[in-house]
């Protein structure tokens, strides 16, 4: 038990007392009527969305006029609330705006709300009834459904571990981080039950692809964390579900993959007008920003060429193991290796990071690869 | 009545379509886009942008040509793979698993998806559900090609 209450209530003779006498008498003490807070009347701004948290950016309640530095509150004391003595300091980890804050992120979280969905009751199972696959699409399909379950439970773990590191100042983000916390926990269940319904079971366990995940788990800033999960991890498994989807041998899986990509790449909205914000709010972390991606870049090249995956891909894109099925299975998986690459540079230009392709190993190995397919006769879009 | 594609009142009927079936929309979620459809035609192109909002097809116009600093993407292609679609729509209720948009458009083959930002490319995909739901609203509509 690691918190112990500053006083022990329970023995507290004057505590007990006035509890008794509260009962005893119905005299109430109604400071609280008094708060020094701001009255304000929200409304909602398009009635046919309802009340949304921009609708509630008003005066001090509201999250534009939350500083950069938030040094006022350290309590789990509601924005906009008055604060009285003896509020506990809760040590949230991260008090500074622009370290998590994200244009827009009050309307991410509004949308992942409104856009949940059900695993059980949304795709439609039963159209599995009867579909026979062959004995190599059947187990690709299950070793790609086996390797995005782990890569959907760090990606659980992950914002979830941030939340109680997070201002509660910053209400809007804790949020979202939330959602997204639901999103990949539903994404794990879809997975899952994709696995075992291939009638293969689970295939194998990725050590490539774990230690990849780990390395999202164990970052020293939220910033860092969401630069390496919400851009280079999540944009590349954006990349990858439209490529599962397109190579989808049912359209069950279609329907799950469209789902899953739906919430995949609200994340990676985040993640970019997230790391815009940093760029142009808190310079300083550029540098270290740079440093992360060396790593996260590292790790992500690592991940994605993991056997697991690729080998998977390669016979559901082939449609097979013969020769020829195998030839053709190398060539979609090189688009699509080279398209994530691709994507991957052309988000972090767009956020304001254009001297990344100089510095990185990546892009290097991006402009090697693409000269390799184009020799090899492999049309890339 | 038949509606010919492509058209303004093709894509007015969808949003009929869309409006009369409300709960299945709503049930999807908020879709906030703007994006364009381009149709090639014997060396011409017809445009159009579609501003979704909320649950809804807020407005639909033709324009000479869409300007990519104005919509989050474009989806692009010839008459003839456009049509391929909407018959494939027509004949099975929805696309089926060779027809829907993210596989036609997946390596621009078919559809292309042009865009100028990859944060407006990447809308495509957050609300990728009800835009397949709406162009699979067209097995409701009677269309003719132009
Ligand atoms: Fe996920
Ligand atoms: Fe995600």
């Amino acid at each position: 038990m690691a918190y112990l209450a500053t006083r022990n209530f329970l023995e507290d003779k004057d505590f007990v007392d006035k509890w008794l006498y509260t009962m005893r008498t119905g005299e109430l003490d109604l400071s609280w009527m008094d708060a020094k807070t701001e009255k304000i009347k929200p409304h909602e701004a398009n009635p046919r969305r309802g009340l949304t948290y921009r609708d509630l950016d008003l005066g001090s309640y509201g999250f534009t006029g939350v500083p950069e530095k938030v040094r006022g509150n350290r309590s789990y004391a509601p924005r906009g609330a008055e604060l009285p003595e003896g509020l506990p300091d809760a040590q949230p980890w991260v008090s500074r705006k622009s370290e998590v804050w994200a244009f827009n992120t009050e309307s991410y979280y509004e949308e992942a709300v409104s856009r949940q969905w059900n695993v059980t009751t949304d795709i439609p199972w039963e159209r599995l009834d009867g579909v026979e696959m062959p004995e190599t699409i059947g187990k690709a399909l299950s070793q790609l459904m086996t390797f995005l379950t782990e890569v959907e439970m760090i990606a659980t773990d992950t914002p979830a571990l941030w939340l109680p590191r997070i201002n509660p100042e910053f209400v809007e983000v804790k949020a979202f981080i939330a959602s997204q916390a639901m999103d990949e926990a539903r994404h794990t269940e879809a997975f899952r039950k994709r696995a075992l319904t291939t009638g293969w079971g689970l295939m194998k366990a990725s050590p490539m692809n774990e230690m990849a995940l780990k390395h999202l788990r164990d970052a020293d800033s939220f910033s860092e964390m969401s630069v390496a999960l919400h851009l280079v991890a999540e944009g590349n498994v954006l990349t990858l579900f439209r490529f599962s989807e397109y190579l989808s041998p049912t359209d069950v899986d279609k329907r799950i993959f469209r789902l899953v990509m739906q919430d995949e790449a609200r994340h990676v909205g985040y993640g970019m007008q997230h790391f815009k914000y940093v760029l142009e709010n808190f310079p300083e972390k550029r540098e270290v920003v740079h440093a992360h991606l060396d790593e996260a870049e590292n790790i992500s090249f690592a991940g994605a060429a993991a056997t697991e995956l690729t080998e998977s891909f390669i016979i559901l894109a082939g449609g097979g193991l013969k020769k020829e099925n195998i030839e053709e299975g190398i060539k979609v998986t090189t688009r699509f290796n080279l398209k994530q690459m691709e994507e991957h540079f052309e988000r972090l230009e767009k956020c304001g990071m254009p001297e990344r392709k100089e510095r990185s190993k990546l892009y290097q190995m991006f402009e090697m690869g693409k000269a390799a397919a184009e020799a090899a006769g492999i049309k890339l879009s | 009545m038949a509606v010919s594609f492509p058209s303004t009142e093709y894509f007015e009927a969808l949003r009929d379509r869309m409006a009369a079936e409300q709960e299945k929309f709503r049930r999807l979620g908020f879709i906030d886009t703007t994006f364009g459809v381009r149709v090639g035609h014997n060396g011409k192109t017809r445009n159009f942008v579609l501003e979704f909002e909320v649950f809804e097809l807020k407005g639909v116009r033709e324009v000479d040509a869409i300007d990519p600093q104005k919509v989050d993407f474009t989806i692009e292609g010839d008459a003839g793979v456009w049509r391929e679609m909407i018959e494939n729509i027509h004949r099975n209720g929805e696309a089926d698993s060779s027809h829907d948009i993210n596989t036609l458009a997946h390596f621009g083959e078919q559809l292309k998806v042009v865009y100028d930002s990859p944060d407006g490319h990447d809308k495509l995909y957050r609300f990728m559900e009800s835009i397949q739901r709406f162009f699979d609203l067209s097995s409701k509509l009677d269309v003719r090609f132009n």
